[in-house]
């Protein structure tokens, strides 16, 4: 089953271009959902970059100072990743499944086009889609990004469609490989929230004093996200902060982002509650049940590019009222220094959970066993895991880059971020990656 | 020979790193804009898309007077730079400021737009254009 995210595309411009694009995303996304074989796989890619032909071509002659213009951009990477361990996957965070000793271009790949109409000053009009493996076995497409952009201002722009959420330093990003000095984000902290588009509207506030920079990002809206585990999280009330100061090289930011969010579709959980509540355990099934629960998470990043040192960390908080998707605290530190064209770099990550892993109050009798044993591995189920990386990212061409990294992988009990893991399977494992990232 | 050849090797590359130098490159606005001097850290704001009080305009990617302009005003080499935009421009925030082709179109666009900033070789500057920042 192929991934399929709704694309309601928002826009309502007449432009028979766009319509004719938005038509061949929905044709690509079709494609995707029939597709099974192996040979399906590149389909969404070809259409894209055929799309991306065809716009060109539309627009070419159309460059002229003050009218329309619409803008072809695009981002990849291709990338191989594999592991010394065959008894769980590595993959990225809402993968369903990654690679063990085998080699897999699965999970660090991706290629996204991106149009951008500029109508005049005041407004314009951005579309992304992306192809990856997220939620599904196999490359699906998905239109990440479909907005219109007013600005007000020098200092002010509103912003209404599908966005980019704003939880992490890197979310605007975190698919652009080229814009990256990592192969990848640290999965420790990119699996804490996985949604990564907001349906609604945002404000962005701009203004430089002197020479800094300070932007305040403020949205409002919801989402609807599949899970690599075959279920739907339904995001509402959904709002983002995300407060940014820039100085020269220096970067700090701060984000916020709450929600209430639903779960109903996950069949196991839907059991264990029902159980709970007939045996009348009340109280425990609410601290499993997540129907319209609040949710949130903060954090705080820091970056910097001055002279030939490189670094960038993050410090993360996730917080929610059930027990089936504990609180956590996630953080990496990334440092590297430039030699040239190559940038080598060390990375530390890691993952831990806050809240119980156990869910009390069930008396312990042998006939409840089953039922403690399914409550403990939902209230258990966040990734606690630890990472230490070595990566060179060599800038050998214009606009196309070569990586490669090494990560030895310490998950704690439970698998950490792996997938499909065996019983008896331990840590360390050590997963290698390389790869080329372009942009155009 | 060994020293030999680490000399041949210096010269060769003090030749080499000699050639671009011999441009001066000077940032250019509006005669209109009321700005009279900024500074390198204040025109890198504007080219690595920091601030949109103006709108740059750039020379064309495989020019020696771009990538000595942001070597000089940001200290960065033209991948380095495009690796900043690309943070921008797959976001919407962003995008990418207009290539022109030789310093005459630089002077043109600028001429034209109120608002535009652009760099040239200081011999190129005439009265069509307004030096803010000059980068020896």
């Amino acid at each position: 089953m192929a991934l399929v995210k709704t694309t309601r595309v928002v826009f309502w411009i007449s432009k028979r271009e766009i319509n004719d694009c938005q038509l061949r995303i929905r044709n690509m996304i079709n494609i995707n959902k029939q597709g099974k074989g192996y040979h399906m796989k590149l389909k969404p890619i070809v259409v894209l970059l055929a799309l991306s032909f065809a716009a060109t071509s539309a627009f070419a002659e159309d460059t002229n100072n003050g009218g329309p213009t619409l803008t072809v951009s695009g981002f990849g990477t291709a990338a191989l990743t594999t592991t010394n361990n065959d008894q769980a996957q590595f993959a990225r965070p809402n993968q369903p499944s990654g690679v063990g000793t085998n080699v897999g271009a699965g999970v660090d790949s991706d290629f996204g086009v991106q149009l951008t109409g500029k109508i005049n000053p005041w407004l314009s009009l951005v579309a992304q889609g992306l192809v990856n493996k997220d939620a599904s076995d196999s490359y699906g497409g998905e239109l990440t990004w479909a907005f219109a952009k007013f600005k007000i201002n020098d200092d002010w722009n509103i912003r209404v469609g599908r966005m980019e959420l704003p939880v992490y330093m890197i979310s605007d990003y975190q698919n652009v490989g080229y814009a990256n000095t990592m192969i990848r984000p640290p999965v420790e902290m990119y699996t804490q929230v996985t949604v990564q588009n907001i349906d609604g509207a945002d404000a962005i506030y701009q203004h430089s004093f002197g020479d800094t920079t300070f932007t305040a990002q403020f949205g409002v809206g919801s989402s609807n996200s599949q899970n690599s585990g075959g279920f739907d999280i339904k995001f509402r009330d959904l709002t983002a902060l995300n407060l940014v100061l820039e100085n020269g090289p220096f970067t700090v930011r701060f984000g916020r982002v709450d929600t209430k969010f639903t779960v109903d579709t996950l069949a196991s959980l839907n059991a264990e509650v029902t159980a709970l509540n007939s045996l009348g355990f009340t109280q425990q099934a609410n601290e499993l049940n997540i129907n319209s629960v609040h949710g949130s998470f903060t954090s705080l990043g820091a970056s910097m590019d001055w002279k030939d040192i490189v670094a960038q960390a993050e410090y993360g908080k996730r917080k929610t009222d059930v027990l089936t998707v504990p609180d956590t605290t996630s953080w990496y530190t990334m440092v590297g220094y430039r030699i040239g064209k190559f940038l080598p770099y060390y990375n530390h990550a890691a993952a831990r959970q806050d809240s119980a892993t156990t869910v009390s109050g069930i008396p312990n009798i042998p006939q409840l066993a089953p039922l403690i044993a399914g409550a403990d591995a939902f209230a258990s189920a966040a990734p606690k895991q630890s990472t230490n990386s070595i990566g060179v990212r060599w800038d050998f061409y214009k606009s196309v880059d070569f990586k490669f990294q090494i990560d030895r992988v310490s998950p704690d009990s439970g698998g950490g971020t792996f997938v499909h893991a065996q019983p008896g399977f331990t840590g360390p494992v050590t997963v290698y990656a390389a790869g080329i990232d372009f942009v155009f | 020979m060994k020293y030999q050849l680490i000399a041949s090797l210096l010269i060769a590359s003090a030749a080499m790193t000699a050639l671009p130098a011999a441009a001066e490159v000077v940032v250019v606005v509006n005669p209109k804009n009321s700005a009279t001097k900024l500074t390198s850290d204040q025109v890198a704001q504007y080219f690595l898309g920091k601030s949109t009080t103006l709108t740059p305009v750039d020379q064309s990617e495989s020019s020696a007077i771009r990538t000595e302009f942001y070597k000089k005003v940001a200290d960065k080499d033209p991948g380095q730079v495009k690796s900043i935009w690309s943070k921008l421009v797959f976001t919407g925030k962003g995008t990418l400021p207009k290539e022109l082709g030789s310093d005459a179109d630089v002077k043109k666009a600028i001429a034209a737009d109120v608002n535009g900033i652009g760099y040239i070789e200081k011999s190129a500057v005439d009265s069509s254009v307004k030096v803010v920042t000059e980068l020896p």
